[in-house]
């Protein structure tokens, strides 16, 4: 306990949220670095200058309890949003604004990223307990908004239920049908309208920038030649069963997936590449099947702690669960491709 | 200057090609990603979260379901990341598996269902688009896409479900295997 500092993590050049404050305690004590090829050096300085615990998530699994704090190399899908939606406090090192399905969870409170061991600062006593005081005042601030927020939503769905109770009931015969058809109509409304409110939203955040970033590789590939010096390479390898097996054994090596995996961004690129390939006739279509399964042999090796943690998995399940997935990858990656050619004959 | 302008063309001449291909995601692929998302959010919410957990509590126990349905109904109810939350209704020594067989279906999935992993939507999009220009049916590959997903799923959570099972009983965490 003597030993326990508060230190300031701040969001890094380009980054967002924060600063964060953290103070380990004998109940939270431990920095997790959910980052994939060991510990962050982020998770190690936070460690040293608070006089907490580091452990990799991916080796020492830790209950969401006794998490002080919790730093991830996420793009901006799932993971970054994970910690934050279980309250724990996220540092990403990785630069980016909320995103992803999860980004509502993502509050300046709880999330920094951008982080740089540079943005870690130790804080002396003195200003500790101010900046502990103020920002207790300003949690006290944010949990009365909260209430607020509370009480109208409390109030909006008493002013519901009184509708509904008086809609139930009390009108019958011909008038009773059509009030309920109404109702019946107007959550329909409501539902669809928010459904499609839903979408933008997701299409907006989540779809359009990948197909921006996409469009534009594809255009410089396509324009100035890369293309075809990718092709030579990527053809040949491609364009076979044995090829594909080899890119499966790849992505699904055991050190190799984990950093393959994130936000499936080199999935994408390499899956855009061969369907070009595809496109201009250089690979054969009926590789199109059993080349998807060969570029993704490393899906969600990244995020074994973190969907695990999701499934409520006790930190020996995740211990003995994540070696475990990584090394089943090597027999499934490969054998998934198999299975995928031999359905592709079925196109 | 003849040198200059011909840069210039090329400059630009290159992020035209990646305009046209950005117009055609948008004209091609947008709207229908629309509807189809629109309509599959509705059905989520009428049909409600609790009934499908409820289900999905029911048939976890047969091993044949726990890694083709219910990863199915998981990914496409609640979509990557959420789906994964589904985990909690069965025995620990389950989860890894269910886990593998869960992620590993959040891109089958996408060739008919976008709405599920519309975040990570290219690992689909990029061949099947290509699949499409030369000629081919993209439904017809999506459709095998999550016909074959279900097949590797199944395959997948087999074997994790033996190795995490050797694996617990090798770091004496005999107490989990047993749990029910």
């Amino acid at each position: 306990m003597a030993n326990h500092k508060t230190v300031i993590v701040s969001k890094g050049k380009n980054g967002w949220g924060g600063p964060l404050e953290l103070t380990p305690t004998e109940e939270k004590k431990y920095v997790i670095s959910v980052t994939g090829g060991g510990i962050h050096p982020v998770a190690r300085e936070i460690a040293r200058l608070s006089g907490a615990e580091v452990v990799d998530s991916f080796k020492n699994p830790v209950a969401k309890e006794q998490t002080l704090v919790a730093v991830i190399d996420c793009g901006g899908t799932a993971r970054c949003g994970t910690y934050p939606r279980l309250r724990i406090p996220t540092v990403n090192v990785k630069v980016m604004s909320p995103s992803g399905p999860l980004a509502k969870f993502m509050t300046e409170d709880i999330f920094a990223s951008g982080v740089t061991v540079g943005d870690i600062e130790l804080v002396d006593s003195e200003a500790a307990v101010a900046a502990a005081q103020k920002t207790e005042a300003d949690e006290a601030v944010v949990k009365n908004n909260e209430k607020i927020k509370e009480t109208v939503a409390a109030k909006a769905e008493a002013v519901e239920d009184n509708s509904e109770n008086n809609g139930y009931g009390e009108k019958k015969g011909v008038m009773g049908i059509i009030d309920k058809i109404a109702k019946g109509a107007g959550t329909f409304m409501n539902i669809m309208y928010q459904a499609g409110r839903d979408t933008i939203d997701t299409i907006i955040k989540n779809i359009i920038p990948f197909m921006a970033f996409v469009a534009t590789l594809i255009g410089i590939i396509n324009y100035t030649g890369i293309g075809e010096i990718l092709a030579n390479v990527l053809v040949p390898l491609s364009n076979n069963i044995g090829g594909l097996i080899i890119l499966g054994v790849i992505t699904s090596l055991p050190f190799l997936s984990p950093l393959l995996a994130p936000g499936a961004v080199i999935g994408a690129i390499i899956g855009t590449l061969v369907g070009n390939e595809i496109a201009n006739g250089n690979i054969d279509m009926s590789i199109a099947l059993p080349a998807l399964f060969a570029i993704n042999a490393q899906v969600g090796t990244d995020f074994i702690p973190v969907g695990l943690t999701l499934g409520e998995a006790k930190p020996e399940t995740i211990s003995v669960g994540a070696p475990a997935i990584l090394f089943s990858r090597v027999i499934t990656g490969p054998l998934a491709v198999v299975i995928a050619y031999f359905m592709s004959f079925t196109l | 200057m003849d040198f200059m302008i011909a840069i210039a063309d090329g400059f630009i001449g290159m992020f035209q090609a990646g305009a046209e291909v950005f117009m055609g995601f948008m004209t091609g692929i947008i709207p229908l990603l629309v509807t189809l998302i629109t309509a599959v959010n509705a059905l989520t919410k009428m049909i409600g979260e609790e009934k499908i957990n409820r289900f999905l509590q029911k048939i976890t126990k047969y091993a044949l379901l726990r890694y083709t349905v219910v990863p199915l109904i998981a990914v496409f109810f609640f979509t990557n990341p959420m789906c994964y939350t589904v985990g909690r209704f069965m025995p620990e020594k389950y989860k890894p598996a269910f886990y593998d067989s869960a992620v590993s279906f959040v891109h089958p999935i996408t060739g008919l269902f976008p709405h599920a992993n519309s975040a990570e939507l290219f690992i689909w999009l990029g061949v099947a688009t290509g699949y499409a220009t030369a000629g081919g049916s993209q439904a017809q590959l999506g459709l095998m896409f999550l016909l074959t997903g279900l097949l590797v799923i199944l395959m997948r959570g087999l074997v994790t479900e033996r190795i995490s099972a050797y694996m617990f009983k090798k770091q004496g965490y005999e107490r989990i295997l047993n749990e029910k």
